[in-house]
């Protein structure tokens, strides 16, 4: 049992899901940031960044459309990562290992959404009053000692009680469902790119898709370089639609 | 501040609105009511500034927990729009409740899908996967590199806070109706798309081990010959298998992760994928 670690967890837990800043919870809790601060923590940030780059891969497409979240990735990286880094299983099953606890956070969230319930109605009444104070607490202070006790206290005892025996299961797993974790892993980013084509891909654009996969299959450019590309690219066709409509 | 006799607000006034709404949208978020207590909570010490008779003031309050849900970077221009005409309101009482409500109301559903698209859509996945490129190349910017998106969202949302404050309702529902935000919606969805074609050739790996081996013959690797066709042939058929398994088939988010578990233990175990 390593108490240090669990509570580190829980803290990184708590801060990525603190819902503080519209954009910047997001930030908190992305899968780059959480495996930062645990490349911190175990003094191995090469590990920590190849973890977290490859979990926040397969949530990259999500939207949480009127407050619901599909997934929680937070909670998927913070149970997983450190998992990884003690026994040393490869990115992509760290993937595969991850992804159920993103499923749990889910229910996680709409506890908090429900009993946020409480502090509307509470509000209403304030509003009655005309009392902004309390109404600033029912929308800032309240919510969020709710959310520490939710996000703080299950991964720290996660932390605490289940990390050495997860360890131990796969440890004694044999060597074709580590593979097929690894298999999975490698696929389960197709996911986090399906669902941005759902959601920007009119599919009389989709053949930019297409010039951007290949252009990466074939001529081998690197990110930057098609970064570029495809703002010109983005460029040119606004400058054409614009000069149509002028 | 200013000459017109109207104008109330400050430009700090506006500001601390914009800090109060970024920093708690999601906090009070609720099944029944979304982010209207964070919208209230926003303009409450705005709205006291406002109205000086207190029936007024608590009526605004009430009216501001009104059910409301949008994006919230493009929201901000909501705000603003419910500013000015709170302001109007609070100089001539010649602006019913209603209508800001109304207002409120019509604008949340159109913004929050153009936020949706190029906040959440384009922009955060874009910078994101440049998270990971540095990330998985060792360099610690990119465990950072996400707080890019939340400095250019908080800076864009407290522009379009001002855009809505200064240019009022009419301007904004002129701007929905021109083309000009549609051109905007497909260059950045030209932009995402080709990164997001870009990306996902890099980071969907799905290879096959199989070999068939012959006598007094070259064994035949079959991932050769994929890559002979077309190459990255497995992480296309991976994503748009996903791709028609949610459009066409409808299935939830779960139900894909798991299914990709399973065939992939299925696959590793007779060694088809590897």
């Amino acid at each position: 049992m390593d108490v240090g670690l669990a509570l580190f967890s829980g803290f990184v837990y708590w801060l990525s899901s603190c819902k503080v800043g519209y954009t910047l919870e997001s930030s908190l809790g992305s899968g780059l940031f959480i495996g930062f601060m645990f490349g911190l923590f175990f003094g191995d940030m090469i590990t920590g960044l190849a973890l977290g780059a490859s979990i926040q891969l397969v949530y990259l497409g999500m939207i949480s459309t009127g407050g619901n979240m599909p997934a929680d990735n937070a909670l998927a990286a913070v149970i997983a990562i450190p998992i990884a880094m003690k026994s040393g299983l490869d990115a992509n099953a760290a993937v595969a290992l991850a992804v159920p606890f993103g499923v749990l956070g889910v229910f996680l969230d709409q506890l908090r959404r429900t009993s946020n319930s409480i502090w509307v109605r509470k509000a209403d009444e304030l509003a009655q009053k005309g009392d902004i104070k309390g109404i600033f607490k029912c929308a800032y202070i309240y919510p969020e000692i709710v959310i520490f006790f939710l996000r703080f206290v299950p991964v720290f005892l996660i932390s605490l009680l289940g990390t050495d025996s997860v360890i131990s299961l796969i440890e004694s797993l044999p060597e074709f469902i580590i593979t097929g974790f690894s298999v999975a892993g490698g696929i389960l980013p197709a996911m986090g790119f399906a669902i941005i084509l759902i959601t920007i891909g009119k599919p009389k654009l989709l053949p930019y898709f297409f010039i951007g996969f290949f252009a990466v299959q074939y001529l081998g450019l690197n990110n930057m370089a098609t970064a570029i590309f495809g703002t010109c690219l983005a460029l040119l066709v606004i400058f054409e639609k614009s000069k149509k409509e002028a | 501040m200013t000459t017109d006799n109207n104008k109330v607000l400050t430009k700090k006034d506006l500001f601390t609105v914009w800090n109060r709404w970024y920093f708690s949208t999601e906090l009070s978020n609720s099944y029944d009511r979304l982010q209207a207590l964070a919208f209230c909570n926003a303009s409450s010490t705005i709205l006291r500034k406002l109205y000086k008779n207190d029936d007024e003031f608590k009526e605004a309050l009430v009216r501001h927990l009104e059910f409301y849900n949008s994006e919230g970077t493009m929201g901000g221009m909501v705000q603003g729009i419910v500013l000015s005409m709170e302001e109007e309101n609070a100089v001539s009482h010649a602006v019913p409740g209603q209508i800001i409500t109304g207002i409120k109301t019509g604008l949340m559903g159109p913004l929050a899908g153009i936020g949706d698209t190029l906040v959440w859509g384009t922009i955060k996945p874009i910078i994101y996967a440049l998270g990971c490129t540095f990330a998985l190349q060792g360099n610690p910017i990119g465990g950072v590199f996400p707080f890019l998106f939340a400095i250019i969202t908080y800076i864009a949302g407290w522009f379009l806070l001002k855009f809505g404050y200064t240019l009022g309702k009419d301007a904004v529902m002129k701007l929905m109706k021109s083309g000009t935000i549609n051109t905007v919606i497909t260059g950045a969805s030209i932009l995402g798309l080709f990164m997001m074609g870009a990306l996902s050739s890099s980071y969907v790996s799905v290879k096959t081990p199989l070999v068939f081996e012959f006598e007094n013959a070259n064994p035949i690797v079959l991932q050769d010959i994929l890559d002979s066709i077309v190459m990255g042939m497995l992480p296309l058929i991976a994503i748009f298998g996903i791709y028609f398994a949610f459009t066409k088939k409808k299935v939830g988010y779960n139900t894909v992760i798991f299914s990709v578990i399973i065939i992939s233990m299925i696959a590793s175990f007779f060694g088809i994928l590897g």
